[in-house]
Order: C-alpha cells, then sequence, then structure tokens
C-alpha cells in the first residue's frame, strides 16, 4: 500500500483556515437551532478548535489570532458607520440624557467591583468602560417588528453613538497609560493631541478625502470597497501613533463615513457581507480561543462573573427606572431601551482583548467577561421579544426626505443635470437612491453591461445605490411599480418631451406615501436662482425642503413663473391634474412636485 | 525567581559574556523583566536539558526560558504563556561554507543538513526543504552548531531570532543565508498547572504591549527579520 504509506498529515494555514471558517459556518448554524444567538455559536466553535479544546490551533498560533485583529477593526469600523446619526439628531435631548445615566452607573459598577477585587485603577476603570457600553444586538428584532422608530428604541440607538464613544475615550486613556513611555502627563498629552488629531482626521480630512476617492474611482465596486477599508486601517494606524488603540481610529473611521455609506446602501451591503461573512466571525473565533472551561468554571471566575453581571445589568436596568419617569418612558420603552442597552458583545469584547493584549486582564477576567457577554444576549434577547410585541405600532414614519430616492429615468439613463439633483436632495440624508430604467413594452431592453456601465457613471461619485429595469406600457405604472418596491422617501422622475400627462392624470398610488418630483428641462449643475412658486400653498413642506436643497439663493414667487437660464422653479402640485399644462421649459428646469398625498389636507 | 534554560551561553538569549552568570540576551533582559514586576531581587539560572523541560521537568525552576514553541505534544505537559516573540525558521550556515551562497529551494536542497532531535524545525527540515541527502540527528544544538563550525554539516535550520542572535557574534563565524515563510511563537514556559501561568501571561502580554519585549529584540538580537531574504520552499 505504498500510496497509503504518501499520505500525510494535513498542517499549515490552509488546514487552519478551515478548521476556522468551519465553525464559522456551523458554529450560528448549530445554536441557532437551540435558540441560541449565532455569536455564542462562534465563541464556543473558537473554544472547541482551539488549545482548550481539540487543540486544532494551538496556543502559539498567530495566523488566527491576527486575523481576529484585522476582524476586531473591522468590527469597530462597522460599528461606527451603521449608528444611526439620523437618530441621534431627532432623539438628542432625551438620548444624550440617557446615554449619560446609562453610561455612569454599569461604569461606577466596574469601578467598584474592581476596587473590591483589589484591582490596580486602570484595570478597573477598564472594567467600568466595557461594562457601560453595550451593543445593539437586538436592534434588528425592534426594525424586524416594524417599532424601529419608536422613542424608547430610537432613544437607546441614538445614546449608544455617546456611550460607545465616552467607553473608548475611556479605554484610550487607560491602553495610552499602560503602554505609552514617559510621565503620565507626557502620556496623557498625547493621548489628548491623538484625540484632537484623530477628531479632525476622522470628522473633517476622512470625509473629503473619501469623497474625492469615490469621485475617482467609486464608479467601481470593488475600489469603492476598498475605499472604506483603507479609511478604516489608516485612521487605527494614526491612532495608534498617539498611543491610542486602533478600535478606536477604525469606529471614528465608521462615525467619518457613515453619510457616505448609506445603511441602506449596496455598499452598506458589501461591507457587511465581507464581515459577517469573514472578518467579524474569525474576530469571534479567535475570542473562542481563549474560552477554557477548566477557568470559566472555576471559584474565581464564577465570583468575578458574578460581581460584573450584576455591576453591568443591574447597572443598566438602574438606568432604565431613572429614565421613565425621567424622560417619560412607558413601560414598554423602558422594556426596549433596557433590551437594547443591556447585551454586551462587540464593544465589551473589543475592550476586553485590549484590556487582555496589554495585560491588564488575565484569562480568568476574560472568561468572565464571556459569562457575562452570554447572560447579557440571553437576557436581553428574551426581553426584545417580549417588549417588541407591547410597543404600539408607530405613526407611519416616511423618515428624512432624502433617505432613499426613486429615480426614475429612460433608456439611456438620467441626464448629468438630474443627477446632480438627486445627489443634493440624498446626500444630506446620507439616502441611498435607486436607479430605474422605465422601458415602455416593445423597447429592447437594457443589457446587463449597459446596466452596469450607467451604474458605473451614476455611483461614482458620492450616490450610492443600484440600477434596475423596470418594463411597462406607460411610465407612470413603472414608476408606480417600482415604487412599491423600494419604499422611497422621495421620488424623482426625469420626465422627456414625449411623456404625455395625461397619463400621470390615471391617479397612481404614487404619491400616497412619498412626494413625486417630475423634473422638466435639463436642470443647471447649479443653479443660480431656485425660484419657488407659491411657497405658502397646502403641503409645501416638503417643496421648500427640496428647493433649499437644491441651491443656496431660494426666492419666492406669487404665480407661475418661467425657467431662465441656470435657474430651476419648483411648482406645488395639489393634484395629478395639475400637470396639465406644463411641458418641457425652453430654458433651465421645472420641477412639479406633488407632496405626498396623506400631507394634504384631506389627503 | 528561578528560571530554567537549555543552552548557556545562548548567544542573543542568555550569555554571560566572560563566564559570569547569565544576564545579558533576550531571555536573560525578559526574565529580569518579569521578575521586577512580581517584586522579585534575584533570578537564578538553571540549566537543563531541553527535552526534559518540553517534558514537564523544569528542574524545580517557576519558568522556562528556553526558545521554545508551544506545540499540542508539549502542552500535555507543561503550561505555556501567550508568545512573547515571533519569527520564521531561518537557515544558519557557516560565514565562508557551503551554505553561505543558498538562495532558493535547489540551493537548499543541495546541502547537507544537520538537524536537533525533538525540535520543531526538524519537520519542516524534512518536510520543506527535503535535502536530497539525509540529515545528520543530533542531540542538542551545542553539538548541531558544532558540526556546522567543523565544516561537517552546511546548515542548520533554527528560529531566525535565535539564528540572528548566533550571527550578531563574530567570533562563532555564522550567518543568516535566509528565512523560510511561517512564523512560529516562542513562549515562556511553565510547570502544568502552575498557579502563575496567569499572572506571568499577563505580564508577556504587558511587555509586547509597552513596547519592553521590542526594546530587547532591537537590543540583543540585532537586524530586522524584513533585512533577511526569503527562500521559499514547499510552501
Amino acid at each position: 500500500m505504498p500510496v497509503l504509506f504518501a499520505l500525510e498529515a494535513p498542517s499549515g494555514p490552509a488546514v487552519e483556515f478551515v478548521v476556522v471558517f468551519a465553525v464559522v459556518l456551523l458554529g450560528p448554524v448549530v445554536v441557532e437551532r437551540l435558540g441560541i444567538p449565532g455569536i455564542v455559536g462562534l465563541l464556543i466553535g473558537g473554544f472547541v478548535i482551539g488549545p482548550h479544546g481539540l487543540g486544532a490551533i494551538g496556543s502559539g498560533n498567530q495566523t488566527v489570532p491576527q486575523l481576529g485583529q484585522l476582524g476586531l477593526l473591522y468590527l469597530m469600523f462597522v460599528a461606527g458607520l451603521e449608528l444611526d446619526l439620523g437618530v441621534l439628531a431627532a432623539n438628542r435631548r432625551t438620548a444624550f440624557v440617557f446615554a449619560l445615566i446609562t453610561f455612569t452607573l454599569p461604569f461606577a459598577g466596574g469601578l467598584a467591583v474592581g476596587s473590591a477585587l483589589g484591582w490596580e485603577l486602570p484595570a478597573s476603570l477598564l472594567l467600568g468602560s466595557l461594562l457601560a457600553s453595550h451593543t445593539l444586538i437586538t436592534y434588528p428584532i425592534f426594525r424586524e417588528a416594524g417599532r424601529a422608530a419608536d422613542r424608547g428604541v430610537a432613544t437607546a440607538v441614538g445614546a449608544t453613538v455617546l456611550t460607545d464613544t465616552l467607553a473608548l475615550v475611556v479605554l484610550a486613556g487607560v491602553s495610552g497609560s499602560e503602554t505609552g513611555s514617559g510621565s503620565t502627563a507626557v502620556v496623557l498629552g498625547e493621548i489628548l493631541l491623538g484625540l484632537v488629531v484623530l477628531g479632525v482626521a476622522g470628522l473633517w480630512a476622512l470625509p473629503r478625502l473619501a469623497l474625492y476617492a469615490l469621485r475617482a474611482w467609486g464608479g467601481d465596486r470593488a475600489a469603492r470597497y476598498m475605499v472604506a477599508v483603507v479609511s478604516f486601517l489608516a485612521l487605527a494606524v494614526l491612532a495608534e501613533v498617539f498611543g491610542i488603540e486602533g478600535i478606536v481610529g477604525a469606529f471614528v473611521a465608521g462615525l467619518a463615513l457613515n453619510r457616505l455609506v448609506p445603511n441602506e446602501g449596496p455598499s452598506m451591503d458589501r461591507i457587511e457581507f465581507f464581515g459577517s461573512a469573514v472578518f467579524i466571525p474569525v474576530f469571534l473565533v479567535s475570542v473562542g480561543l481563549l474560552l477554557d472551561p477548566s477557568v470559566m468554571f472555576s471559584a474565581e471566575t464564577l465570583r468575578i462573573a458574578g460581581l460584573i453581571v450584576a455591576a453591568c445589568m443591574g447597572g443598566k436596568a438602574i438606568a432604565v427606572l431613572i429614565a421613565r419617569p425621567l424622560l417619560g418612558f412607558t413601560p414598554p420603552e423602558a422594556g426596549a431601551a433596557f433590551a437594547l442597552t443591556s447585551p454586551q458583545a462587540a464593544a465589551t469584547l473589543a475592550a476586553t482583548l485590549v484590556g487582555f493584549d496589554i495585560g491588564l486582564f488575565g484569562t480568568t477576567v476574560v472568561n468572565a467577561v464571556l459569562v457575562l457577554i452570554l447572560v447579557s444576549i440571553t437576557v436581553s434577547t428574551l426581553v426584545a421579544r417580549r417588549y417588541a410585541a407591547r410597543l404600539p405600532p408607530p405613526e407611519r414614519d416616511a423618515g428624512a426626505l432624502g433617505r432613499r430616492v426613486l429615480l426614475a429615468t429612460r433608456r439611456g439613463g438620467p441626464s448629468p443635470g438630474v443627477v446632480a439633483v438627486v445627489d443634493r436632495l440624498a446626500r444630506p440624508d446620507g439616502g441611498v437612491v435607486d436607479v430605474v430604467v422605465v422601458h415602455v413594452e416593445g423597447e429592447d431592453v437594457l443589457p446587463p453591461a449597459e446596466a452596469r456601465a450607467l451604474e458605473r457613471r451614476l455611483f461614482r461619485g458620492a450616490l450610492d445605490g443600484s440600477v434596475r429595469c423596470q418594463v411597462s406600457s406607460v411610465l407612470p405604472r413603472a414608476v408606480t411599480m417600482a415604487a412599491l418596491s423600494t419604499e422611497p422617501s422621495l421620488v424623482v422622475v426625469e420626465v422627456g418631451a414625449d411623456d404625455d400627462a395625461e397619463y400621470w392624470a390615471e391617479g397612481p398610488a404614487l404619491a400616497d406615501s412619498a412626494p413625486v418630483v417630475l423634473v422638466y428641462g435639463e436642470p443647471p449643475h447649479r443653479p443660480h436662482r431656485v425660484t419657488v412658486e407659491d411657497p405658502t400653498a397646502t403641503g409645501t413642506g416638503a417643496v421648500a425642503e427640496i428647493a433649499a436643497r437644491l441651491g443656496r439663493r431660494v426666492v419666492p414667487a406669487a404665480g407661475h413663473t418661467e425657467p431662465g437660464r441656470g435657474e430651476v422653479v419648483v411648482r406645488a402640485l395639489a393634484s395629478w391634474d395639475a400637470l396639465d399644462g406644463i411641458g418641457v421649459p425652453a430654458a433651465g428646469a421645472l420641477l412639479a412636485v406633488l407632496p405626498a398625498l396623506d400631507t394634504l389636507d384631506g389627503g | 525567581m528561578t528560571v530554567a534554560t537549555a543552552v548557556v551561553p545562548a548567544p542573543g538569549f542568555w550569555d554571560g559574556g566572560d563566564g559570569s552568570p547569565p544576564t545579558r540576551g533576550l531571555e536573560a533582559g525578559l526574565a529580569r523583566a518579569l521578575a521586577d514586576r512580581f517584586g522579585l531581587d534575584d533570578v537564578a539560572v538553571v540549566v537543563v536539558p531541553f527535552p526534559d523541560i518540553a517534558g514537564g521537568d523544569l528542574g524545580g525552576a517557576d519558568i522556562a526560558l528556553t526558545q521554545m514553541t508551544p506545540t499540542r505534544e508539549r502542552e500535555r505537559d507543561v503550561d505555556f504563556t501567550t508568545p512573547y516573540l515571533s519569527t520564521p525558521p531561518g537557515v544558519l550556515v557557516a560565514r565562508y561554507g557551503e551554505g553561505a551562497g543558498a538562495r532558493d529551494a535547489e540551493d537548499l536542497r543541495e546541502l547537507r543538513w544537520v538537524v536537533v532531535r525533538s525540535t520543531t524545525l526538524t519537520g519542516v527540515v524534512e518536510d520543506r526543504i527535503r535535502p536530497e541527502r539525509d540529515p545528520v540527528e543530533v542531540d542538542d544544538r551545542p553539538a548541531a552548531l558544532d558540526q556546522v563550525s567543523d565544516g561537517d554539516a552546511d546548515a542548520l535550520l533554527l528560529d531566525l531570532a535565535v539564528a540572528q542572535g548566533l550571527a550578531e557574534e563574530p567570533d562563532l563565524g555564522f550567518e543568516v543565508a535566509g528565512q523560510l515563510t511561517g512564523d512560529e511563537g516562542l513562549a515562556v514556559v511553565l510547570p502544568e498547572g502552575s498557579d502563575n501561568r496567569e499572572a506571568v501571561d499577563s505580564a508577556v502580554r504587558a511587555f509586547k504591549a509597552d513596547g519592553t519585549i521590542d526594546d530587547l529584540v532591537d537590543r540583543w538580537l540585532g537586524g530586522s527579520a524584513d533585512d533577511v531574504p526569503l527562500i521559499r520552499v514547499n510552501d
């Protein structure tokens, strides 16, 4: 049997990757069948293949932890990217107050636990900060239940921006003081300077650089993705230059690109796909390698775990109890706020791993934190399911005007002027643009290669979205069908000279829930004047908003007016019938706006 | 604190200079840093054969620092900390010997190799380099170095950091011909079930984070691994 003798036991990176990715594949599937969140399966899977389990990944292995380190940066980048700054802005007062309470109490609890255990101050501070942060792991439960806009949910989501930022600032201070050289004053000065530089680089320079890069290469999907990757790695490196943990830089990069990468757009899809398929699971598996049952179930670990679970969950619960009368939460809103702010996962693991890497925490603390994560995720998931069902259905919320813009155009794609209009309407809200190329029945359908070329042309800049085709006998019907599947916040239609107004009068349900803008003519790239006709008419809130986004110089006009060269006229319509007589102007562009019908009197 | 090691002097890691107690080198410095962190005044060094340490006999020492790589087999008998150093395999040759001109896999296969029993790198020579002639097997590193020095063998595979430490000593007459791909970690060894494991492990991670290890590497191991040419063999 010479062939069999030639067989060799597998070894090397390929075997390690097979083992790790098998866990990434199977870990969540197995535990989710038991009703346990998938993240737990990845942690347990890491233990199974790790040095304290089957030993397939030894304690000296460097590959998996290094890949996990990249996953950790990716995780924090996505955390910053996903945060809904719009929700924070809309609920800033309650979010700010709730953030302070839900940060301070568990932080104080962690500090007290560390002191009681006789830890040094930096370790106690780090424990406090990791208990004070939280991960929105239960948010999808509320989103899928249609309760994302609920006040309790929105407040907790908005508070996350502040709690995680505060936690990372504490982390930066602690890790910097532990790993930096020089006096405490010098180290703290360096960290402070680093935070200022990170703030300037992240919130001022990076968005501009990224926008420049997207304009140059954004038409290419891979390049668009790599702009995001290079951005978070660059800011992670910049943070490390100042002795600040790289995860702080990655998080700031996420905040910086938040508006350029809309949560509902295809770029976010790609970032989330690679994150959830590869990088973040590998990070969680690498954490699972540290899980040691002989340590986890020791009396000492369970004692520490009990204390930090009490400090964290107790602190979060008391924070909600205080916030309830203070912010006027109903019991279901308070329950939702607790379910959203009590789970400990990404941010907690990140801070714990940093504490472990710099020698502040040992394996006992890491295993105790893993117990906290398992307990908090399980409890919060149960609470979230209970209160998501009890929250009242929200009143219809169309969201921000430019959240999701549906642009309907003919074959050949929209004119540059219309693209500029859509860009101005969508960008303030970090919106997504769904472009629908309408084919009248009998026309040749746009070949995929042309659709791709159109996509590259349209999404070369800051715009993010997709292109698809819709076949129908008439334009209004095609647009209506497209709107049904995309649920836009705004519909923009490029009307050609041949599009007869009478079809719109058939009364498509298009404007039931979103304003419709019909663009006649070629809008100038930068209109030197935007005229709003009859600004006092009913339902013109959206009209005024649209006009304000189109140009800096907005002037009212009492009656109908014709646009001049380089001008845009915005006309509010009371109904589809008002389209009669509107045609393509000789110069400039006319935007006929039908506000969402349910915002009109009697609508 | 008592520290076990297998070879003294081990240039770059344990060296006493002119016969005095070994206080110079990366592992000597790491032992001193550990003692300082735990508030211990003295560091005593005992020499214990490498296979004995790997088998769990540290000769009564608290820890062993002997350029040992954690493996699944060894983890049955001893505990390891987080690796304090990651290093690829390095090809050590005599400065003016046959191996000095080795540049590629073909050159490596033609050399006469010496390997040390019970080290993880023996398998790398046999499985990846696959020399044309069977390697000479010896019991420990000093014997292997003698083989290369005396011209009985052309090359010895060591952890690159160890090879660089030896090449740094001009009197020994060695040089590093190249490095192979793949990292191995060098970790602190503790008796199995040692109560000190978590504290020593945390200390090693702290030393990596605060630059202590980097300083020791710069001081005792000289040049960066990036300066050593990479030789691709059966990757």
